[in-house]
């Protein structure tokens, strides 16, 4: 079967990635020497790497066929290679006096396809990681995890409808249930984002909870779902489940999985692209990823920054993008 | 950042007195050290301490919870609550943490007066939001920021009593 024949698939979503795993690894220049004996190579090697290690460039390899990898050239003028050489104890004898220089990769590799790039520049390590390369080519979810990232985002929509204009979803994909809710109440407080609203429903499935008032019950697994939602959400997606399961307080904890701890390994959907305050606040709830549908000029999570993959940050989550980016642009209109 | 003491005004000096008080009770409470106090005509309207493990909600910070407190007392006063956070200063003991940072700005707060830099999610220090919001809002740090910056080791020191243990002693030494 051709590629053109290929079902489309319909799901047009796609990560947001840190810039180190997107863009060009960056090049520094290097000089190179001619071996003048190929049979002294493995000597010549072992010489090298004790009189000049280049620590910073161990992900390069330090021989081309005949040529060899000597140091970065901001080390030196290329007039003065040789005598730097001489003077680090390395036997200059084994090469000629011409000294090249080559362009290498200045860190490792992350991806295949930055590894394809540099290598041909100057042979390099590379330890493919299996799950990054799924990531960065976008081909993370099978058809019918694909089809569950659409339930969950319609339900968002759904959800929506509620408020003014976003609406978002906590679910917890171990049991693929939906744990809590929220919609954008702006109107109301400008702190109650779609997301910040979701995130204190988390809390409150966890006996806590800022904006609403505690009730008789609360604490318990569908506190993070408002009754007359949860009726809606029953009735329009049967067989799907809603809950949290049943949380434990500090004393109960003994490891950092067996949560439910604030958003610690749950999935957070919502129509419109975070902007800077909730993508914050889903860093600091550890969220584990984040899917959106239509990115918006204030976002956070791709368009106007990318909060998800400061690198300072003690937590990071996953960001994915245009989950039924058309059904979401248009809730914008009414 | 290092700011003389002698930058702020007597009245901005009694509301930072104001805001470290709260930051001590935060402590009390095991909750992180952070005070923060709004004012609005030379009054106090909003007062808070972090409140994320009694609400074991993380973003309950001093100044959301500020914020909650304008926007009752805007509705309180039938002010226009808008223009209210336009007038309001807001002291706080440490620097505001990238959320925070940017929902004082999107409520196009007047200033932010800090104590010490948040080195772990400082909204100037980890991550420029001001960069990319572009506010209106002055910010000057720097005030008694020792003092602030003694609370929080003081909290560090110990555990945070909600997190499940594991994950407090990586985290916990950094600051
Ligand atoms: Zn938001
Ligand atoms: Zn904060």
């Amino acid at each position: 079967m051709s590629a053109a024949k290929r079902p489309k698939l319909e799901v047009a979503m796609e990560p947001v990635l840190p810039e180190d795993l997107t863009e060009d690894v960056p090049l520094i220049e290097a000089y190179t020497g001619i071996i003048l004996d190929a049979k002294s190579i493995s000597r010549m090697v072992v010489d090298l790497n004790s009189t000049i290690p280049i620590s910073e460039l161990a992900h390069l390899k330090r021989v081309r066929a005949k040529e060899i990898l000597l140091f970065p050239t901001t080390f030196t003028t290329p007039d003065k290679v040789i005598e730097v050489l001489k003077r680090k104890g390395f036997n200059v004898e084994w090469i000629s006096d011409q000294i090249n220089v080559v362009q290498v990769a200045e860190v490792p590799p992350k991806t295949k396809k930055q590894y394809d790039v540099v290598n041909k520049l100057w042979p390099c390590n590379f330890h493919s990681n299996k799950y990054l390369e799924k990531l960065c080519t976008n081909s993370l979810f099978n058809v019918s995890e694909l089809e569950d990232h659409k339930r969950f985002m319609r339900m968002c929509i759904d959800v929506s409808k509620h408020g003014i204009k976003a609406g978002a979803i906590v679910v917890d994909p171990k049991t693929r249930s939906v744990v809590a809710v929220g919609f954008d109440k702006t109107s109301e407080n400008p702190n109650k984002h779609a997301v910040m609203v979701a995130i204190d429903n988390v809390a409150r499935t966890q006996d806590g909870g800022a904006w609403e008032p505690i009730e008789d019950g609360d604490g318990a697994s569908l506190a993070g779902i408002p009754g007359n939602i949860l009726d809606d959400l029953n009735a329009n997606y049967p067989g799907n489940s809603f809950g949290a399961s049943c949380y434990k307080g500090k004393d109960e904890i003994e490891s950092p999985d067996d949560g439910p701890y604030l958003c610690t390994n749950y999935y957070v959907y919502v129509t419109h692209e975070p902007c800077i305050m909730c993508a914050m606040a889903l860093i600091h709830s550890r969220a584990k990823r984040v899917f959106y549908g239509t990115s918006v000029p204030e976002g956070a999570l791709g368009t106007a920054c990318k909060i998800h993959t400061v690198k300072d940050l003690n937590h990071h989550y996953e960001a994915f993008r245009g989950l039924l980016k058309e059904e979401c642009e248009r809730l914008n209109g009414s | 950042m290092i700011m003389d003491a002698s930058v702020l005004s007597d009245d901005e000096k009694k509301f930072m007195d104001e805001a470290f008080k709260y930051a001590q009770e935060a402590l009390e409470a095991q909750e992180v050290p952070v005070g923060c106090i709004f004012i609005y005509e030379n009054e106090i309207i909003a007062l808070g301490r972090n409140e994320v493990n009694r609400t074991r909600n993380a973003t309950r910070h001093a100044e959301i919870i500020c914020i909650d407190q304008v926007n009752e007392y805007a509705k309180k006063n039938g002010l226009d609550l808008k223009s209210v956070l336009a007038e309001t200063s807001v002291y706080v003991t440490v620097e505001p943490c990238i959320m925070c940072a940017a929902a004082l700005y999107n409520v196009n707060i007047k200033s932010i007066i800090f104590g010490c830099q948040n080195d772990r999610f400082g909204g100037q220090t980890v991550f420029d939001v001001a960069k990319v919001l572009g506010p209106k809002t002055t910010v000057k740090g720097g005030f008694r920021a020792e003092e602030a910056m003694g609370l929080l080791k003081e909290f560090y020191k110990g555990t945070n009593p909600s997190a499940p243990s594991t994950k407090v002693k990586t985290k916990g030494k950094k600051m």
